[in-house]
C-alpha cells in the first residue's frame, strides 16, 4: 500500500478521505477556491474531533467574512486551536461564523481571564448596556456575546492546552458567578433613580456552589436581600424582586443571541410556591422551623456567588450550622432512604443505559453519596465541609472516611464521566447527560476524548469500565470502610474509627451499632478463604439490609446463616455468584422474621432463592401429590407426618420469601396457604390411615372426609391461622357402626396429634369446634348423624357457617351426600324470613360488644374491629343466606368471588363493593405481614413504633411514613364500617 | 445546635430560669403541662421528655402509651406572673413517637398538617381572633348561678371597674410574652370582656390562644376574681364566642385581595368562603365542641345559626369586613361561629381544610345575606334557601360522622376519639335533669 501511495500521489478528494473527513469530495472545490489556502493546513484538520465540521467551518466563514480567517490559517497555534474547538464544538463553530471578530481570541497569548477580572468586565458591560431604553435587548445581547467569547477561551484551555477538568469546571463556575453579576448590574442600571436602596447577594447552590460547573446546566441561586439603610423592608423586598427576576430573565430569556442558561431559584424556602427573594432572617426563620433534610443537604453547596457578597457570606455563615445539625434531626435516618431511593429510581426508563447522570451509579449519585457522607461525619470533622465534590471526596479518604484506593479510582471515574459529559455538551451547547447512539457522535466524542484508534469503541469500553466502577459507590463509599474498621490488620493507613463506625451504622438505619460491628468482624475476620469471600460480599450486603426494614435482624440473620452454611462448599459461592440470590436473602432477612425462622430451622432452604422460578407458590395437584407420595414413603405414621411438616415448612418459606419480595397479591397468598394447608392434611391423613390400618390389620371400615371451614374453607388462609375442620365419616356397607366409629376417631386422633406435636417444624393445629355441638359434639360424625342434626338442631348461625365448608381431604363420594344435605341449609329456598334477619343482627351486634378484647382498639382490631374483617364477610354472607338460592355465582365459599358475583349481578353498588372489598383486603394484607414481620399471629394493626415501621415498609410505605399506615387503615375500614352498616343492619 | 436552641438555653442561664414549664394540648383543648429543670433542658431538645400518652385525653390507649414532648424553641417564654427573677418559663411541644415520627394524636401535628397542605399550594394562613370571656365574683359553686363583675354594657369604660384593671393587666402580661394585642374592651354582657389577638399565622395564634386563657385565669387568681371561657354561662345575656378573622397569604401578597373586584374579594377568597359554607355543619362539632357551644348559638345576636355570608352582616356565619382602600393586605374574612372553648389547632385546622376545599373544587360562592337572619321567619329563610347550623352538639356530631373532609384532616385518630368522647359528653348530658325541669315541672305535674 504505501508504495503505491508514494508513487503516485492522493487526489485532494482521497486525501481528505484519509483524513477522516466525511463526505470529502463536498469540500474539495471549496476548499480549492480560497486564496489562501494551502493543504499544510490538513494536518490540524485531520487531527481534529470532526475534521468535516471544520471545513464546513471554514467555508461558511469565507463566505460570511474572506477577511478574518487568513490571518488565523498564518499563525500555527491560531489555526491548531480553530480545528480543534471547531472540531469539537458546533456550537462555538456557529459563534465564530456569526462573530468572525471572535477569530482574534484564537490568537490570545494569555490564558483566559481570571474569575475578577471577568467580573469586572461584564459589570462594566451591564452597566453600560442596561441603560438601553426598554424593550431593547441589548444587555441581553451583550452578556450572551461576552458569555460565549469567554466560553471560547474556556474551550481552548480545556479541549487545546489540556485542562484537568477541575480547573475547567472552576472557569465555568467563574464565568457563571460573572454573568450573573454583570445581569445584576444591568438590572440594576434599569431600576427607575428613586428605587428604595437594597443589598441583593445570589447564592451559588448545586454545581455552581460547589465551583464545578458543566458548559451549559441551569444554574442554581438563592437570593438573599436586606434593605438598605432606613428603607422599609417591604419595598426593599418588592425592588430586590424586580431585580432577581430581571436577573433570571437577562441570563435565561431567548435574544437574537441565543440565551445563556436558565437561573433555577427553585431551592429557595418553599421552593417554587415561596418568594423569590428574602431577607437573612427570613430565610434562617424558615431553616429553623420548616425546612426538610435535603433542603439542607443542598446548603451544603452554598456559596456567595455575585452581587453583595459581604451578605452573601454572612448568609453562608448563617445557614451552615443548620447543615451540621442536619444528622441529629428526628427522621434523618429515614428521610436519607428515602433520598436514596429517589435517586436510583429517577431515571427516564428512555436513555437508562445511556445516562451519565441520573440512576444508579450516575454521577448524581457520587455527588449525593459524598454528601451524605459529610451529613453523618462533618458534623464532628471540620475538615470534611467543602462544598465541591472532588475535594470533599479527598478530604475523606485522607481522614479514613472511605479508602483511599476507592476513593482514587472513584475520583478518577468521576473526572473521566465529567469530562466526558462536557465533551457531550460542548457540541452543540446544550445541556444533555446521555451518551449519543450513532456512530459519527461517538466517533466525533472519542477522538475529542483522545481515542485515536476506534474512538467510538474505546470510547465506550472506557465508559463502561468507569460507570462499572461507579455503580459500586455504596459498596465502597458507605459499607468497605466499616470492614477496615474492625479490620484488626493495620495498613498504616488512617481508617474509620469506631466513633466514626458506629456514626455511619447509625445513619444507615442499624439500631445497634455496636453489635453489627461485631457480626461484621465475626464474619469477616481471619485468613480462610470464607472471610475472604465474605469481605467482598458483606459490604454489598450491609447495602440491602440497610435498604430494609430490619437491618440488625438482617445481619443478624446473616451472620446465623453463614455460621450454619458457611463451610459447605455452595452457599459463598452461591451468594457470590448470583448477587441476586444474595440481594433477595438479604431482603428477606432483614424484614421478616418469620421467614427468618423457617429458613434457620433449614439453612439450605437459602438454594429456594437462587431460582426465580422456584420463587412462585407450587400448583395444588402436584403439591398434595408429593406430600401423599412422600408419606407413603414411611412405615410409621410418625416419621411421615414429620417428613410432611418438613415440606410444608420448605413450602411456607417459600411463600412467605416471595411475599416479601413482592411476586404476590393478597388473593395469591390465601389461595398458596390454603393449598399447601390441604396437602399436609391430605398426606397426614394418608400416614394415619394406613398406621390404623395396619394396626388392625385391615382395610378401614369407613370413608373419612375433611371439610374446611371458615376461611380455611373460603381459601383465605393466613400465615398464622389455625386451619378450622370438620370431620365427616361413611361406613362401608356391611361394616359396624361402633366399630366404625372408633376406626374413624383413631385416625382423627392421630393425625392431629402428629400435626401439632412438637418440633422445630412450625405445627398446623386443627380446630374442630365449627363441627355440630361444637365441643361437646363427637369428634366424628357419620354422614346420617351430620345429616340429622342439622335437619333437627341446627341454629341459624352453622347455616351460615356452612356457607364456607368445602372439601379439604377424604373421600369425594362422601362430600356429594354432605353437599346434599347442607347446600339446602346454607341456600335456604326461602331466603332469610324477618326474624331471622332479626337474629342475625342481633348475634352480630352482640359479638361486637364482647368478643373484642378488653382494652383493645376497635379502629386497630382487623378482624372483629370497626369494619374489619368480620363487617365485611357478614355483610357478604348476609347476602348469600338471602340470594344464594336464586343466584348460583354467589354459591362459593370465597368472600371475594361472593363480593364479586354480588357486584356483577347488581346486589351490591360498585362503589360499595369496593369499600368492601379494598377494607378486607387491607386487613387481611396487614394480618399476613404482621405474621411475616413478627413471627407471631396479631389482630391488631401493630402499635410499636417499629413493628408499625417495619409491616409499612413491606406494605409499600416509605421509611418515615408509618403513621400514614395508621390513617389509611383506619380511614379505609371507616368507610367499610359505613357500608356495613348500611348494608347489614339496614341503616340509613 | 441552632441559634434558637442556644438562644433558649442562654436565656435560662441569664434570667435564672428555675423551671421550664413544656406545654402541649390535649385534643380536647386543655393545657397540659410538665415542668423541667434548665439541667434537662439540653436533653429535651436532642431527644425529648418521655410521659405516659394514657393518661392525656386522646392521645393513646394504654398499650400505646410512650410519648415523647419535643419542645419548639421558637415558642420560649418566661412567664411573668411568677417574678422576674428566679423565674418560670414555658415552651410549647410538638408530641411525637418513641421513634421520632410526629404523633397523629398531637392537635398541634394536626394543624400542622393542615398549614403544610396549604404551604404545597403556595398558602400561608394567617388568623386573627377576638376572644370573648366573663368575668364572675365568686369561684363557681355547683348549683349557684354566676354573678358578674359588674353590670357593664358594650364598650361600657367603668370607672375603677375590675373589668378595666383586669384587662390592662391582662393585656400588659400577654405583651410581656410576645403575644400582640390589638384591641379590647368591654362586651355586651355584664363581666363581659373581649381581647383581640393581632393577627399571626395559624400555628402562632392557636398557641397564643392557649397562653392566652391561661395568662386571663392567672390575672383574674391575682385579682380575686373567676375567669371563664364557658360558652354561654348566663341565661339572659350573649355567651363568650371567638369570632377569628382568616386571611390567605401567597408569598407577600394577600390572595384575598383583588383589586377592583366586588368588595375586593378574589377568586380564591370567594372559594374558600364557598368551601366553609359548603362544609360548615360538619366542622361545627370541632368549632363549637360542647353541649353549651349550641346554647350560645342559637341564642340570636351576634351568635350565628345559619349558614350564610353577607357583607359587614353581623348575623352571618361568614362576615366580610368594610375593607378600606389602599389596605389590600387586611382583606379578610371573619367566621363567627366558633366559641372561646374551642381546641384552637383542631378549630384552625378544619377551617383551613373546608376553606381549601373550595379551592381546590372551586366551589360556587351563592349570594351573600343582606338581612338580618334572625329576624326573617323560617318560611323566608327557607326561600333564600338557608340552611341550619347544627342546633346541638348531637345533631353536630352526627354531621361531622359522615365527614370525610373532617376525618382527613384530624386524621383518623383524633377523628375517632373525639367523636367517641363527644357522644359520651351527649349522652352524659341527656341523662341530667335539670333545675329548669324541676322547677317547671315538679309543682305541676
Amino acid at each position: 500500500m504505501s508504495d503505491i501511495r508514494a508513487g503516485r500521489p492522493d487526489s485532494p478528494a482521497a486525501r481528505l478521505a484519509r483524513l477522516g473527513v466525511a463526505d470529502a469530495s463536498r469540500f474539495v472545490a471549496g476548499i480549492a477556491e480560497l486564496p489562501w489556502w494551502d493543504d499544510g493546513l490538513l494536518d490540524e484538520v485531520g487531527d481534529a474531533p470532526d475534521p468535516s465540521a471544520v471545513l464546513r467551518t471554514v467555508l461558511q466563514l469565507h463566505e460570511r467574512d474572506p477577511q478574518q480567517l487568513p490571518a488565523t490559517a498564518a499563525d500555527p497555534r491560531a489555526w491548531r486551536r480553530f480545528a480543534q474547538v471547531t472540531g469539537v464544538s458546533q456550537a462555538l463553530a456557529e459563534h465564530l461564523v456569526r462573530h468572525p471578530e471572535h477569530l482574534a481570541i484564537l490568537a490570545e497569548d494569555a490564558p483566559p481571564p481570571d474569575g475578577e477580572d471577568l467580573r469586572a468586565q461584564l459589570v462594566a458591560l451591564g452597566t453600560e448596556h442596561g441603560r438601553a431604553p426598554a424593550g431593547s435587548n441589548a444587555a441581553a445581547d451583550a452578556l450572551r456575546v461576552a458569555n460565549r467569547a469567554a466560553l471560547l477561551r474556556i474551550a481552548m484551555a480545556d479541549v487545546v492546552d489540556g485542562d484537568p477538568f477541575e480547573r475547567t469546571a472552576a472557569r465555568l463556575s467563574d464565568l457563571a458567578d460573572a454573568v450573573l453579576d454583570g445581569a445584576l448590574a444591568a438590572a440594576r442600571a434599569q431600576l427607575p433613580a428613586d428605587a428604595p436602596q437594597v443589598r441583593l447577594a445570589i447564592i451559588g447552590m448545586g454545581k455552581s456552589g460547589g465551583r464545578e460547573l458543566n458548559y451549559i446546566s441551569d444554574v442554581d441561586v438563592i437570593f438573599v436581600a436586606e434593605p438598605g439603610p432606613g428603607v422599609d423592608e417591604a419595598d426593599a423586598l418588592r425592588t430586590a424582586s424586580t431585580l432577581a427576576s430581571t436577573v433570571m430573565r437577562l441570563c435565561g430569556g431567548h435574544t437574537g443571541e441565543g440565551s445563556i442558561w436558565e437561573v433555577d431559584a427553585n431551592l429557595r424556602p418553599e421552593g417554587r410556591a415561596g418568594a423569590l427573594v428574602r431577607t437573612l432572617r427570613s430565610h434562617v426563620g424558615y431553616y429553623e422551623r420548616w425546612a426538610k433534610t435535603w433542603e439542607f443537604q443542598a446548603l451544603l453547596k452554598a456559596r456567595a456567588a455575585a452581587g453583595d457578597l459581604a451578605l452573601g457570606a454572612a448568609y453562608v455563615d448563617a445557614v451552615l450550622p443548620f447543615v451540621w445539625a442536619a444528622a441529629d434531626r428526628d427522621g434523618f435516618v429515614a428521610d436519607v432512604q428515602q433520598m436514596r431511593q429517589r435517586v436510583e429510581r429517577h431515571v427516564p426508563a428512555r436513555d437508562a443505559d445511556r445516562q451519565l447522570k441520573l440512576g444508579r451509579g450516575g454521577l448524581r449519585d457520587v455527588e449525593f453519596s459524598v454528601q451524605l457522607l459529610q451529613l453523618v461525619h462533618g458534623r464532628s470533622d471540620v475538615m470534611l465541609r467543602s462544598p465541591n465534590t472532588l475535594t470533599a471526596l479527598e478530604s475523606l479518604a485522607t481522614w479514613g472516611y472511605v479508602g483511599r484506593e476507592d476513593a482514587a479510582s472513584l475520583a478518577g471515574a468521576y473526572r473521566f464521566l465529567r469530562t466526558l459529559e462536557h465533551r457531550i455538551q460542548l457540541h452543540r451547547l446544550v445541556r444533555s447527560h446521555v451518551v449519543p447512539r450513532e456512530d459519527e457522535d461517538l466517533r466525533r466524542l472519542g477522538r475529542a476524548m483522545g481515542f485515536a484508534r476506534e474512538p467510538g469503541r474505546e470510547l465506550t469500553e472506557a465508559w463502561q469500565r468507569r460507570a462499572h466502577e461507579v455503580r459500586r459507590i455504596h459498596e465502597k463509599l458507605f459499607y468497605r470502610p466499616l470492614l477496615e474498621a474492625v479490620a484488626r490488620l493495620d495498613s498504616g493507613q488512617a481508617r474509620l474509627t469506631p466513633q466514626a463506625a458506629r456514626e455511619r451504622l447509625d445513619a444507615l438505619g442499624f439500631r445497634d451499632p455496636v453489635g453489627a460491628l461485631q457480626h461484621i468482624e465475626a464474619l469477616t475476620i481471619g485468613v480462610s478463604r470464607r472471610a475472604a469471600i465474605q469481605r467482598t460480599l458483606l459490604p454489598v450486603m450491609l447495602g440491602w439490609f440497610a435498604d430494609a426494614p430490619d437491618p440488625d435482624a438482617g445481619l443478624l440473620g446473616f451472620r446465623r446463616v453463614s455460621d450454619a452454611l458457611g463451610a459447605t462448599p455452595w452457599f459463598l459461592r452461591l451468594l457470590r455468584d448470583e448477587s441476586a440470590t444474595a440481594q433477595r436473602l438479604a431482603r428477606v432477612l432483614a424484614s421478616s422474621r418469620y421467614s427468618s425462622e423457617l429458613l434457620l430451622r433449614a439453612p439450605e432452604g437459602v438454594s429456594l432463592l437462587a431460582d426465580a422460578a422456584e420463587l412462585r407458590p407450587r400448583q395444588s395437584g402436584p403439591l398434595t401429590t408429593e406430600f401423599v407420595a412422600t408419606a407413603d414413603r414411611y412405615d410409621d405414621a410418625a416419621g411421615a407426618v414429620a417428613s410432611v411438616r418438613a415440606l410444608r415448612r420448605r413450602e411456607l418459606f417459600r411463600i412467605s420469601a416471595t411475599d416479601i419480595l413482592g411476586g404476590l397479591t393478597v388473593d395469591d397468598v390465601g389461595n398458596a396457604l390454603t393449598d399447601v394447608a390441604d396437602a399436609t392434611i391430605a398426606g397426614a391423613l394418608a400416614a394415619a390411615v394406613s398406621e390404623v390400618e395396619q394396626a388392625r390389620g385391615g382395610m378401614l371400615p369407613t370413608r373419612l372426609l375433611v371439610i374446611g371451614m371458615g376461611r380455611y374453607g373460603g381459601g383465605e388462609i393466613g400465615y398464622g391461622s389455625d386451619a378450622d375442620v370438620v370431620f365427616v365419616h361413611d361406613p362401608l356397607p356391611g361394616a359396624d357402626d361402633r366399630e366404625a366409629a372408633a376406626a374413624a376417631t383413631l385416625v382423627v386422633n392421630t393425625l392431629r396429634t402428629l400435626l401439632d406435636a412438637p418440633s422445630t417444624d412450625p405445627p398446623l393445629a386443627l380446630d374442630t369446634d365449627l363441627r355440630p355441638e361444637g365441643k361437646q359434639g363427637p369428634l366424628v360424625r357419620t354422614v346420617t348423624s351430620y345429616a340429622t342434626y342439622y335437619d333437627r338442631w341446627r341454629s341459624f348461625w352453622e347455616a351460615q357457617a356452612l356457607l364456607r365448608a368445602d372439601r379439604v381431604a377424604g373421600d369425594p363420594e362422601v362430600w356429594g351426600r354432605v353437599r346434599a344435605t347442607i347446600d339446602p341449609i346454607r341456600w335456604p329456598a326461602q331466603g332469610v324470613p324477618t326474624d331471622q334477619l332479626r337474629e342475625i343482627r342481633r348475634l352480630k351486634a352482640r359479638m361486637e360488644n364482647e368478643r373484642l378484647p378488653r382494652g383493645a382498639d376497635p379502629t386497630l382490631h382487623t378482624k372483629l374491629g370497626r369494619g374489619g374483617l368480620s363487617d365485611v364477610e357478614w355483610v357478604i354472607q348476609l347476602l348469600q343466606l338471602q340470594h344464594a338460592h336464586e343466584v348460583p355465582e354467589l354459591r362459593t365459599t370465597r368472600t371475594l368471588a361472593a363480593l364479586e358475583a354480588a357486584r356483577r349481578i347488581g346486589l351490591l353498588e360498585p362503589t360499595d363493593a369496593d369499600v368492601l372489598s379494598e377494607a378486607w383486603r387491607m386487613a387481611t394484607r396487614i394480618r399476613n405481614v404482621v405474621m411475616l414481620v413478627r413471627g407471631r399471629p396479631s389482630d391488631l394493626v401493630p402499635t410499636d413504633v417499629h413493628e408499625l415501621a417495619a409491616v409499612g415498609r413491606i406494605l409499600g410505605y416509605a421509611p418515615g411514613e408509618t403513621g400514614a399506615l395508621l390513617e389509611d387503615y383506619r380511614r379505609t375500614t371507616r368507610r367499610a364500617r359505613g357500608v356495613a352498616e348500611r348494608l347489614f343492619y339496614g341503616e340509613v | 445546635m441552632d441559634k434558637q436552641t442556644e438562644f433558649v438555653l442562654r436565656t435560662v442561664e441569664e434570667r435564672d430560669i428555675r423551671f421550664v414549664r413544656l406545654w402541649f394540648t390535649d385534643v380536647l383543648g386543655f393545657l397540659k403541662s410538665v415542668a423541667i429543670a434548665p439541667a434537662e433542658l439540653e436533653s429535651a431538645f436532642t431527644e425529648g421528655i418521655g410521659f405516659d400518652g394514657s393518661a392525656i385525653q386522646g392521645f393513646a390507649r394504654v398499650q400505646e402509651a410512650d410519648m415523647l414532648a419535643m419542645p419548639d424553641p421558637g415558642t420560649f417564654q418566661v412567664l411573668p406572673w411568677r417574678g422576674e427573677s428566679q423565674g418560670v418559663a414555658r415552651m410549647f411541644c410538638d408530641i411525637r413517637m418513641p421513634d421520632g415520627s410526629p404523633s397523629f394524636a398531637d392537635p398541634r401535628y394536626v394543624l400542622k398538617r393542615a398549614l403544610s397542605k396549604a404551604a404545597d399550594q403556595g398558602f400561608t394562613f394567617y388568623t386573627h381572633p377576638e376572644i370573648e370571656f366573663f368575668l364572675f365574683k365568686q369561684p363557681h359553686e355547683p348549683g349557684a348561678v354566676p354573678v358578674p363583675v359588674d353590670e357593664g354594657g358594650y364598650f361600657d369604660h367603668t370607672p375603677q371597674g375590675v373589668g378595666y384593671d383586669f384587662r390592662r393587666q391582662a393585656i400588659q402580661m400577654l405583651e410581656a410574652m410576645g403575644i400582640s394585642v390589638e384591641f379590647s374592651h368591654h362586651e355586651g354582657a355584664p363581666g363581659q370582656q373581649e381581647i383581640d389577638l393581632r393577627y399571626a399565622d395559624a400555628l402562632t395564634t392557636a398557641d397564643n390562644i392557649m397562653t392566652f386563657r391561661l395568662v386571663v385565669k392567672e390575672v383574674a387568681l391575682e385579682q380575686g376574681v373567676t375567669a371563664s371561657f364557658m360558652p354561654k354561662p348566663l341565661r339572659d345575656h350573649p355567651g363568650s364566642g371567638m369570632h377569628t378573622h382568616l386571611s390567605l397569604f401567597e408569598g407577600d401578597r394577600n390572595a384575598f385581595f383583588e383589586a377592583g373586584a366586588e368588595l375586593q374579594l378574589s377568586k380564591v377568597a370567594r372559594a374558600f368562603m364557598a368551601g366553609i359554607l359548603t362544609h360548615a355543619a360538619e366542622i361545627t362539632a370541632v368549632t363549637n365542641q360542647w353541649v353549651n357551644s349550641y346554647k350560645r348559638l342559637i341564642g340570636g345576636g351576634e351568635a350565628p345559626a345559619w349558614v350564610c355570608w353577607g357583607h359587614n352582616n353581623r348575623s352571618a356565619l361568614l362576615r366580610v369586613p368594610m375593607y378600606k382602600p389602599d389596605k389590600g393586605n387586611s382583606t379578610r374574612i371573619e367566621f363567627r361561629a366558633m366559641d372561646s372553648a374551642a381546641n384552637p389547632y383542631l378549630a384552625y385546622a378544619v377551617l383551613l381544610a373546608a376553606g381549601l376545599k373550595g379551592i381546590e373544587e372551586g366551589y360556587e360562592l351563592p349570594d351573600g345575606a343582606d338581612d338580618d337572619v334572625w329576624s326573617l321567619s323560617n318560611a323566608e329563610r327557607r326561600a333564600l334557601g338557608l340552611q341550619p347550623l347544627p342546633a346541638s352538639l348531637n345533631q353536630a356530631i352526627q354531621a361531622m360522622e359522615r365527614s370525610e373532609l373532617v376525618a382527613e384532616t384530624l386524621g383518623e385518630h383524633v377523628f375517632d376519639f373525639f367523636l367517641r368522647n363527644k357522644r359520651a359528653e351527649w349522652a352524659e348530658y341527656r341523662r341530667q335533669v335539670t333545675a329548669y325541669e324541676l322547677d317547671r315541672y315538679l309543682p305541676v305535674l
